[in-house]
Order: C-alpha cells, then structure tokens, then sequence
C-alpha cells in the first residue's frame, strides 16, 4: 500500500505539477529563510570545544594596582600576572595569548611581496588546551626560540600548501622555521579570544612563542589598558600593562579548586605588598558561562529568527489555502475512493505520504535557498562569513521542519475532505 | 442478500425537514435483477446511496449479505463495500489520467491482494466485457459506452456479492445502452445480483422486478410489469416481494 500511495503521490504532482511547485516554492522559502537564521543563532550559540568545554576555564583577576579599576575583575592581565600563572604549574595546560598581526614572506622566495596574517602570540600550552589540528609537525616546545606554527590558510598562500616543516618564514625582519602546520581549523565562536567582537573571527595564521612575541615587539592586536607609560612591548614585562589573555585547563573541580586559592593567595600576597587595593576576585569562568557573559550573539539575531518563524506561519497557510483548492478540485476522485473501498484512514495515510513526499522536496529547495540567504548575507555583510555555516545539525533540523510544516499544511484539507459525505463528493 | 426494514432518511435544513425515504422496506434475493424507477427527487438515489453503504441513515434496520450495517465504523463500512458492493455510475467515473487496467486496479489496491492476483482479476474483468484488448487504453480513447464497460469490468473485478448501477445507460446511445444492458443481463445470468436505478421503460421491463420509489416509499403506482416474468404492479409487495 505505501508503493501504491507513493505511486499516486507522484502521480499527483504529475496532474498539477504548477500548483504543487507552487506549494513547495511557498514552504522551502519561509524554510529557507529560518534555516539560514537558524545556522546563525545555532553558529552563534554552539560549543566550540563540547568534548572539554567544561574544563577550560578563562581567567579573570582584580590586581588593578589603583583604586579605579575598569573592570572587576579585569579580563586581561598584566605580564606579571599572567607569568604567575603560566609557573603555576599546577593545571593540565594553561595558554597565555595576546592577538597581533603583521607581514610575512616565504625566505625562499624570490618575490619580496608580503602577505598579511593574523597572529596568536601564545604560549606552548595553547595547542594542547585548544586541541589545535596538526596536518605536519607539532607545536614548538618552550615559550622563547624562533619557531612557529602556520594556519593552513597561510601556508597556503605563503608556501603553496603542503608539509612546510622546516621552512622558513620573515616577519617583521626576523626568520622563523615553521615547525608545525595545522589543518583547516574552524572553531566557532573563537572561544580563546571572544571578547572585542572578534567571537566570530577565524582562526589565526600564525601563531609565535608568547616571549619571542613580546621581544621582537609585535604590536597588540586587542584592548590593552595601562597605568604606566611604556614604548616597546618588551616593556610591559615590568610595567602595569593589562593585555593578556589567560587559559587554564583542569582535570577535575578539585584542581580547579587549587587553583582558584592558588590565585587568590596570590591576590591577596600583591595586595598586603601594596601592589593593588582592591578586592580579592579572581573568577574562572568555563568556556559557555565565559561565552554567556560575554554576550556574543547579538540579540537582532534572535528577532531575526522571531521574524523568518512568523514568516513561515504565513507561508504554512498559504500552502494550506493552495493545497486546500487542490483538494476541492480532487473531491470527486476522493469520493470514488472511498465509494470502492478506501477508508478515511486509508485516504489519510495516503495524503501523508504524499505531503511527506511534498516535505522532501520543500526540504531541499528549502535549504537551497537558506545557502542562498546566507551567501547573499554575506555578500551585504561581510562580517557574518565565519558565521553563515549549515552544518549538519541544521540541516537535520530544516529537514524535520520542513516535513513538519508540509504535514501541517496538507493536514486541515486533508481532515476537511475526509468529513465530507461519499455521496456529496460523487456528485 | 440484502435486506432494509422501516428505513428513513430525513435531510434537514434551518426551515425544511425533507424525508429522502420514508419507513422504506425492501428485501432482494440472491441472482435477482431489481430495476428501481421514480421520478427526479423521488428518493431513488437515496436509496441506492444508503445500499451502497455511501450515506447513513436515520432510522430503521439494514442487513447487506447478513451483515447489520448499524453501529459498523468507517473501517468497517469500507471493507463491506469493498468486498460485497459493486457500483456503476452512470457518468461511469473513471479517473481519465489512468489506463483501463489501472482504473479497474483501484477497489483491488484496497483489498490487499498481491500483484499477481490482482492482475489475474483485472484480466478477467477486462474480459468478460470485452475490453481486454484495452487494458493500456485511457478512458479518453474509448467510446461512452466502452468507458461503462470498464466501470462494469471495476465493479465485477472483487466479485461483489451485489451490483449497484445508477443509471448506467444513462449516457449512452441506444446501440451503447443496448450492449451495457446485454452485459449486465448476462452477469445476472450468471447469478449476479443487480439493483439499477432507471428512468427507462424498457429496461425496468427487461428486469425480472422492478419496484417504484415516489415521495421516499415505494409505490404500487404504475411499476413496469416485467416482460418475461409477469408480474402485477399489485404483487410486488415492499417486504415480501414476488417475482
């Protein structure tokens, strides 16, 4: 019987292949237009490291060393602070990072052109916190030395690709040997540097041993806040200067807990040396509460979402009204059927499957066109690129909702024919 | 084979209660060949409506092949006339997008047969009124007359225990409605039970009972006494029928 319903199903498109486009085009565009503003609140919302993300805690401290703090605790920390940490030595990992930027060449190159990239000073425990993906090589051992990893973005555009273990790269005047090349590397939000509006950032290029950074002074890509005055970056090693970010990674709470009193003796050791006035807050936030506060998704995106839900409404009774002028125009085959023998729940089975069929087809031209939203998004936004992604939890869910809201649609005149007298119907 | 006792059927509207059928009672044999006639709004399709399992009724008892219709559910109701109705309309309702073999494939799709058995059925159908030769034929390309034979070839297709014909030659020239009528007097012949509404004379004569449906009962009011089997308008009694 279902090869039989599948068979009118089709059969029926055939008949009046206009109005069941029509029906489709109507939902897949109220699916497409939620599909594609559901991948932004979904790319928005979503764990970016869900196997660990409630073990990778962002550190925040209050170690302001006047009585006016911007904020407390303050999300970047001093070099002293953050060294403090780094020599802790007490957790599974910990990564310390400021974002910069600069101008690189291939030594080997004969063209003197540079290209721009984005570079992540970190230190060594950054890859293993973050699970960074090595195509070749690993990471550089130690905080010092002249070795980096490259993206495989700018690999690409600087070596052409391919294992560039051992090459040599120029930035800013200095070489470096490219010790490690990652592979493609998406992580969305980019949870180790959230804040500034840069959630939604892509990956580094490059990324330089936290020390070599800070000696051959590249510049600070991110919000810097001082009390001091200071020329080069290597200054800030001894001067009040907040712009370190700080990520530690735990095994369990109880180390967690370690390290929380590790802090705050720490805190409270600088404070009775006079080094800061304030109060002891040093708060270890985990990656969604780190995410959470800091509020990344921009509510418009959720009324976005609101608006294109009220639009597939209207488009789920227009659909409605068309298939319901169908269904009066196939009264009389309707009667027929059940005349010879078909029962209501017969001519219901057979409608489902043919509105299922119909959610299909809505389904894929539905989420056609969400990838058309999103491209032409895009093309007006610019900064939504590394946000426009249908990954397959999307896609799963669009099909669902599409066949859903086709059911939804075939449903009143599919239940509105059925109360219909057999007899009426023939006539 | 099928039996209905004091049946009415009422339609009402915000002012009018009209009695579609009025404490109506008929009994038909096995193999007997009815012809109902009446004038337009006499309650003669109600009738047939209400045997053939298509409209309820409001009151009385019907018992189709020793089934109580009363109480059954749609299911129910749908299986019963699957298995032991046979219509033909007398626009001959066929769905014109599908082929002969297909339109006469429809009642057995809902009666769970395997593809093989439905095909042997469909064959057989075809055959017996003369249209095997059609099967890929669409309704379109055959003649009205052809197009009641393959409605004749749906019905007989389940092997019904009843055929219901509304008007079947209704549509048709008299050479056409001469050759449907042979087919059904021939399906009687062969022990088919027949009831067909008519506004024909002739054809109500030709059967071996016809009864009258006026103002929703039947009446003894000019019934066509039947050509071979004679029989007085007085005899055919509404329960006891005579033929």
């Amino acid at each position: 019987m279902l090869r039989y319903n599948f068979r009118l199903a089709f059969e029926n498109f055939r008949r009046t292949p206009q109005l069941y486009a029509l029906v489709a085009f109507t939902l897949a565009l109220g699916i497409g237009l939620l599909s594609a503003n559901l991948a932004l609140v979904h790319t928005m919302t979503s764990d970016p490291i869900p196997h660990k993300s409630d073990k990778l805690f962002h550190v925040s401290m209050n170690t302001w060393p006047n009585e006016d703090p911007h904020e407390q605790p303050f999300y970047i920390l001093s070099y002293r602070d953050a060294d403090h940490i780094l020599n802790a030595d007490m957790v599974k990992n910990t990564a310390v990072i400021y974002a910069s930027g600069g101008y690189i060449r291939d030594l080997q190159s004969t063209e003197a052109s540079r290209i721009n990239v984005q570079i992540r000073a970190a230190s060594d425990g950054f890859f293993n916190l973050t699970d960074a993906p090595f195509a070749y090589g690993q990471a550089y051992q130690g905080n010092s030395g002249y070795e980096v990893v490259i993206g495989d973005s700018a690999n690409k555009r600087v070596f052409g690709g391919g294992n560039s273990v051992g090459k040599t790269l120029e930035l800013n005047g200095a070489n470096y040997t490219v010790v490690g090349v990652l592979k493609p590397w998406y992580l969305r939000p980019l949870f180790y540097h959230a804040t500034e509006q840069a959630a939604f950032n892509n990956t580094d290029d490059l990324f330089v041993p936290l020390e070599t950074a800070i000696d051959e002074n590249l510049p600070i890509y991110a919000r810097s806040s001082s009390t001091d005055s200071w020329q080069q970056i290597s200054d800030t090693r001894t001067k009040n200067v907040y712009y370190l970010q700080a990520w530690v990674e735990v095994e369990n709470q109880q180390q967690k807990k370690e390290f929380q009193n590790y802090l705050d003796a720490y805190s409270q050791n600088l404070k009775d040396n006079g080094e800061h006035p304030n109060k002891i807050i040093n708060q270890l936030d985990d990656v969604n509460a780190w995410l959470a506060h800091l509020n990344i998704v921009d509510s418009k995106v959720y009324a976005f979402a609101l608006v294109s839900f009220l639009f597939l409404t209207v488009c789920v009774f227009n659909a409605s009204s068309l298939l319901l002028s169908r269904q009066h125009s196939a009264l009389f085959e309707h009667g027929l059927r059940r005349a010879i023998g078909a029962s209501r729940m017969h001519l219901l089975q057979q409608g489902l499957v043919e509105s299922c069929v119909l959610g299909v087809i809505s389904a894929i031209m539905g989420l056609l066109l969400a990838w058309c939203f999103l491209q032409l998004s895009v093309t007006f936004l610019p900064q939504l690129q590394n946000l426009a992604v249908l990954d397959y939890e999307i896609l799963i869910l669009s099909f669902i909702l599409a066949i859903v809201v086709t059911n939804l649609s075939c449903l009143y005149s599919l239940i509105r024919t059925n109360k219909q007298s057999i007899s009426a119907e023939l006539k | 084979m099928l039996s209905m006792n004091n049946i009415s059927r009422i339609y009402q509207s915000d002012t009018i209660k009209t009695h579609a059928l009025r404490d109506f009672s008929l009994d038909v044999k096995q193999g007997e060949f009815v012809a109902v006639t009446g004038p337009s709004g006499s309650g003669k399709s109600t009738f047939l409506n209400i045997a053939g399992l298509l409209d309820p009724f409001d009151q009385g008892e019907y018992q189709l092949d020793g089934v109580n219709i009363q109480g059954l559910n749609d299911n129910q109701l749908s299986r019963l006339r699957n298995e032991k109705i046979g219509f033909i309309f007398q626009s001959y309702n066929l769905i014109p997008d599908y082929t002969i073999f297909d339109n006469v494939d429809m009642p057995l799709r809902y009666r769970g047969f395997s593809s093989k058995e439905r095909k042997y059925r469909i064959e057989q159908a075809l055959e017996k009124v003369g249209l095997a030769a059609r099967a890929n034929y669409l309704p379109s390309q055959l003649s009205g007359g052809q197009q009641q034979r393959v409605a004749i070839a749906r019905a007989l297709a389940g092997e019904p225990k009843i055929l219901l014909a509304d008007e079947p030659t209704g549509n048709l020239d008299s050479l056409m409605a001469r050759q449907v009528m042979e087919i059904l007097h021939q399906l009687n012949q062969e022990g088919a039970t027949i009831i067909m509404v008519t506004h024909d004379p002739d054809q109500a004569r030709a059967v071996n009972r016809n009864i009258q449906i006026i103002d929703g009962e039947i009446s003894d009011f000019g019934v066509y006494a039947p050509q071979q089997n004679i029989a007085t308008a007085a005899s055919v009694e509404v329960d006891n029928a005579t033929v």
